[in-house]
């Protein structure tokens, strides 16, 4: 392997564990937090199958976010869907067509649209930016890790776009490259392609893998914590009680 | 519960590598036999080669010029040449230079759904002689009748 491959591969196996480690001790942190009160925001779902369709609705449509804001939803919402475009398109660098899902990844449309959502992803995030930017309120509270975070993904997409749109990289060698890695170098190494665009791209996106389980982007697994959202409203059906609270009441009821 | 999640995680990235076969790591791209050499260095080839093709084609259909430097029918003359055993590679087969590396980057192209994925050697065109089967080629008959070639010379398509 070049000097230059080398020194990429070590930074995305140091990268994929620190996203990895790091997100999975976040869980953890949140899982554990005490939810002492019932509180969830009213009206709010009787069920616990209630419940998962609030939080499918959240996670899927942001409805919170609608009803509080309709700018920042719309941009928000749009980042973020075309995000998810973007992530599929971006498979085809990481299976091999004899994967179950290839013929989903293989589709033109599913290709064309992951090309295209890149500009709706630029579109939100210049749209963020302006909100933080314009918007008196949101611009006291800013601070430059908000404006960051924009910066570098905004950076993500404005170089895998020029990819599409200006200079192509040679994705068959990259793909081989991706896939030795995957491969932990078991059917042996690949070199990288050498492109600036690529190479810049994988430098950005290896620093969002590094600094996300220390970032405000840890809401992805956060919204599912979120008391006000996650509890169903059953306060004198069930009494909500958690493990040290019942701990103390029984020490309670004993002396 | 720390425990668990790690052990998951392991496990996981334990079990990647599963989801790959051996020697999948490249596409193995068939290359002509004798030439050693593209009309372009293999580098620019391999990023630039759709925007020659698109560039020939509006050349070709709006200016009418019509040059075979950077003509598909040369792409396919040259790379897609008969086997050894006389076959030639269909588009949808790995075995055919365009599709083996479209096929590993799902990159879907169109180009072949107009123009022949076959190389003008007559030998390896349908025949056009009733009673043979169209989607055998290589069953059909080697030598072309005197009305195949005629019907071939009328379109402008024979040498």
């Amino acid at each position: 392997m070049s000097a230059l491959s080398v020194f990429y591969a070590i930074l995305f196996y140091v990268a994929t564990l620190i996203l990895v480690i790091g997100v999975v001790r976040k869980i953890t942190q949140y899982a554990r937090t005490p939810a002492p009160l019932k509180i969830p925001t009213t009206p709010a779902p009787t069920t616990q199958t209630g419940v998962v369709l609030r939080m499918a609705r959240e996670v899927v449509l942001f409805s919170s976010l609608f009803k509080s804001n309709k700018w920042t939803w719309i941009f928000g919402w749009l980042f973020h869907f075309s995000l998810l475009l973007a992530f599929f398109r971006h498979l085809r660098y990481a299976l091999t067509p004899d994967c179950f899902i290839w013929p989903l990844i293989d589709l033109e449309l599913v290709q064309a649209a992951g090309k295209y959502a890149g500009l709706g992803m630029a579109a939100g995030l210049v749209g963020l930016f302006g909100r933080r930017i314009f918007v008196d309120r949101v611009r006291y509270i800013s601070s430059p890790s908000d404006y960051f975070m924009l910066i570098l993904l905004l950076a993500i997409a404005a170089s895998g776009l020029s990819m599409s749109f200006v200079s192509h990289p040679d994705i068959v060698n990259l793909k081989g490259f991706i896939l030795s890695l995957i491969t932990l170098g078991w059917n042996g190494w690949v070199n990288m392609p050498t492109d600036g665009l690529l190479i810049t791209h994988l430098t950005l996106v290896i620093l969002l893998m590094i600094i996300f389980p220390i970032s405000k982007l840890l809401h992805a697994p956060g919204v599912f914590f979120s008391p006000t959202r996650n509890q169903v409203d059953n306060p004198r059906e069930k009494r909500h009680i958690s493990p040290w609270g019942k701990a103390l009441d029984d020490a309670e009821a004993d002396a | 519960m720390m425990r668990t999640l790690t052990l998951m995680a392991v496990g996981l990235l334990l079990a990647l590598p599963l989801t790959i076969q051996a020697s999948d790591l490249l596409p193995k791209v068939p290359l002509p036999a004798g030439k050693d050499k593209c009309v372009e260095p293999t580098d620019v080839m391999r990023r630039e080669h759709m925007h020659f093709i698109l560039h020939q084609r509006d050349e070709t259909m709006h200016k009418g010029i019509r040059t075979t430097k950077h003509s598909l029918k040369e792409c396919i003359n040259c790379h897609n040449a008969p086997r050894e055993d006389g076959k030639v590679a269909h588009i949808e087969s790995k075995d055919h230079f365009c599709n083996s590396c479209h096929s590993y980057a799902a990159v879907t192209i169109d180009c072949f759904q107009c123009h022949a994925d076959k190389p003008e050697n007559t030998n390896y065109r349908h025949s056009l002689v009733e009673n043979t089967l169209p989607h055998h080629p290589e069953m059909s008959g080697s030598a072309l009748t005197k009305d195949t070639l005629n019907v071939l010379a009328t379109k402008g398509d024979a040498k």
